[in-house]
């Protein structure tokens, strides 16, 4: 073989062995363990934290906010979508709450071409005037409805069934007592849902509780019909300790559910007008203590103080029910 | 060439001649010591000992078949989904740079043409009030619109990804699970896989100078958790399971629905499973 030639298959023998050393020394271990690639990188992929730390992780401590947010319609929506992700809380405080709901809400209700007809959408400008839209929705469970179930009760028969009722609240439903509230001329759904909540021990009253659970299904209708019927008279019922001027200012906030100067809105919440203020008085404490269960009034009345309290329900004990229908 | 006989040609030779007898030498010896040491290099990259998982001691991925189902009737456009993906991946906060998109298909009354946008349009950007966060403008809100529908897109793990077979380093490649990955360290950001994709799902992080796509939260879901824009999607309109399960989400979905893939016609085989969109979606 010509000395040319031997030299080269030399020199390619030699690269090639220069090759074949060099090769698995540069290297890495595990990069052709799988294929052709470091599989390493795997398992260090896989061991990135979690951001997004689901709903059984915010459970643990929000157990009451879980019963609500269950049981309503959003419970397709998990606690991250509106609050942000949970990585890192509660060691690194709060979670935000959404303060402008009418821009978060939107996100998915604004009423959009190309939106499923199964999905919930407002037209935005018609819906609440710019209100935000906790005003009358409660986040975690904001189906409306739900809450106002039509009434079809008999008045005529709820009038025989209101003779037990007459002691503390009035014959006609005009309470003789600072304590209990007036009755006539309430909404109808609200007073049927009070009275199925006494019932079913979800609200609760020493007094009303017992009385609740003789009644049946078709008394709860009647008697809801027939108050719901009744003329309400505004009397003076006791001496309202608090400023109405001072309370007209905080009514406002009062408004977008129990309507202008509490003469109602949506038939789901109660009228407040010419209502008894040591029963106001009674019943915003009982929501600020956490003793009567609304997630709406517990939130709106956690910042009220006790003269706040007071002026509120002057001012609701003040308002004349004659325009109220 | 000349038989020129000048002392620094014949020195140049003699060196020549001197280097390939060393190389030669070394080359034999080198041999010998390769065969030796290519055994021992293997032996060392064998797994750990039999019955151990991979990738983490609680997940075997030989057990698992990822597959992802996309449901376009149920989505309501609201781009949950891109903000829990930025979120939970670290992607830039900007508006157009994602692992996850949604695309919305309309078509007026009168028009043939069809208005393709995302959440990257200008317009939406401007509705959204900032890059940092992502919104679909009410623009068709007056126009006549004949139909609409929104669709969202990630990376489809294609059984044969044509971005991994185009890497020149090793560094993007399918698991066992059926996960397309980058393995970020050893990506030299030359942008192949970018231009390889047809499916437009990887983009380039200019921060870390390598490529980034949607990796189906494989920290996630090999904990047993699913994908982030699967968590926070408030319609089900995102599916995720194992195809090795037959009762999981996805085999119930790809069961119960006639499902399309993307662009079938590039041979990648996608394992994004499509439910509701018209031919102009791929």
């Amino acid at each position: 073989m010509p000395k040319h030639i031997v030299r080269l298959v030399l020199i390619i023998v030699a690269a090639l062995a220069v090759a074949a050393i060099a090769k698995p020394l540069l290297t890495v271990d595990s990069f052709y363990r799988f294929g052709h690639y470091r599989a390493n990188s795997v398992p260090e992929i896989a061991a990135q934290e979690p951001v997004y730390q689901t709903p059984r992780y915010c459970y643990g401590c929000h157990t009451e906010r879980r019963a609500q947010w269950s049981a309503g319609s959003h419970k397709t929506v998990i606690c991250e979508v509106c609050h942000g992700p949970a990585q890192g809380h509660p060691q690194n405080g709060k979670l935000p709450i959404p303060t402008d709901t009418v821009r978060l809400c939107t996100q998915c209700h604004e009423a959009m071409p190309g939106r499923p007809k199964t999905q919930p959408q407002i037209q935005v400008a018609e819906h609440s005037g710019g209100q935000q839209c906790t005003v009358c929705h409660n986040p975690h469970s904001p189906k409306i409805s739900a809450a106002t179930a039509k009434v079809s009760g008999d008045a005529a028969a709820g009038k025989q069934r209101a003779a037990a009722c007459a002691s503390c609240h009035g014959a006609a439903g005009v309470s003789p007592n600072d304590t209990w509230p007036n009755l006539a001329e309430q909404s109808a759904p609200y007073l049927a849902r009070i009275l199925t909540a006494y019932q079913s021990g979800d609200q609760t009253d020493p007094i009303m509780t017992p009385l609740a659970k003789d009644l049946s299904a078709a008394d709860i209708q009647n008697l809801a019909a027939y108050f719901a019927a009744a003329s309400c008279k505004a009397e003076a019922g006791g001496k309202p300790v608090g400023d109405a001027a001072a309370g007209a200012a905080l009514a406002k906030n009062c408004t977008a559910c129990h309507g202008e100067g509490g003469r109602g809105g949506n038939p789901a919440w109660p009228k407040l007008v010419a209502q008894k203020p040591g029963y106001l008085i009674n019943a915003l404490k009982a929501f600020r203590a956490g003793l009567r269960k609304d997630p709406m009034m517990a939130g709106v009345s956690r910042g009220l103080s006790d003269s706040d309290i007071a002026n509120l329900a002057a001012y609701y004990a003040a308002q004349s029910c004659q325009n109220s229908k | 060439m000349s038989k020129d006989s000048k002392p620094t040609l014949a020195a140049r030779r003699a060196f020549l001649a001197k280097l390939g007898g060393a190389a030669t030498c070394a080359g034999a010896a080198a041999g010998a010591v390769a065969l030796g040491v290519m055994p021992s290099a293997s032996a060392k990259t064998e797994a750990p000992a039999t019955g151990a998982s991979f990738p983490t001691k609680d997940y075997d991925w030989t057990k698992h078949q990822w597959g992802f189902g996309v449901d376009a009737t149920k989505c309501i456009g609201c781009l949950r989904c891109v903000e829990a993906c930025k979120a939970e991946n670290d992607v830039p906060r900007n508006a157009h740079q994602f692992r996850t998109w949604v695309e919305r298909y309309v078509h007026l009354e009168g028009d043939d043409e069809v208005h393709i946008d995302s959440q990257q349009d200008p317009v939406n950007i401007e509705a959204a009030g900032s890059e940092k966060t992502y919104r679909f403008a009410n623009r068709y809100k007056d126009a006549k619109v004949y139909k609409a529908f929104f669709v969202p897109k990630l990376c489809n793990h294609c059984t044969h990804p044509a971005c991994v077979q185009v890497c020149p380093t090793g560094a993007t490649y399918r698991t066992e699970d059926g996960v397309v990955l980058i393995d970020h360290s050893y990506c030299i950001g030359c942008r192949y896989c970018v231009q390889a994709c047809p499916y437009g799902a990887r983009y380039f992080n200019e921060e870390k100078g390598v490529s980034d796509k949607c990796t189906w939260c494989y920290h996630r879901i090999t904990k047993g958790l699913q994908p982030a824009c699967v968590e926070v999607c408030p319609v089900g309109a995102r599916i995720f399971g194992d195809q090795k399960d037959k009762q999981s989400p996805i085999s119930l979905f790809i069961r119960n629905n006639r499902v399309q893939v993307l662009r079938p016609e590039t041979g990648n085989a996608p394992n994004v499973f499509y439910v509701g969109i018209d031919k102009e979606v791929n």
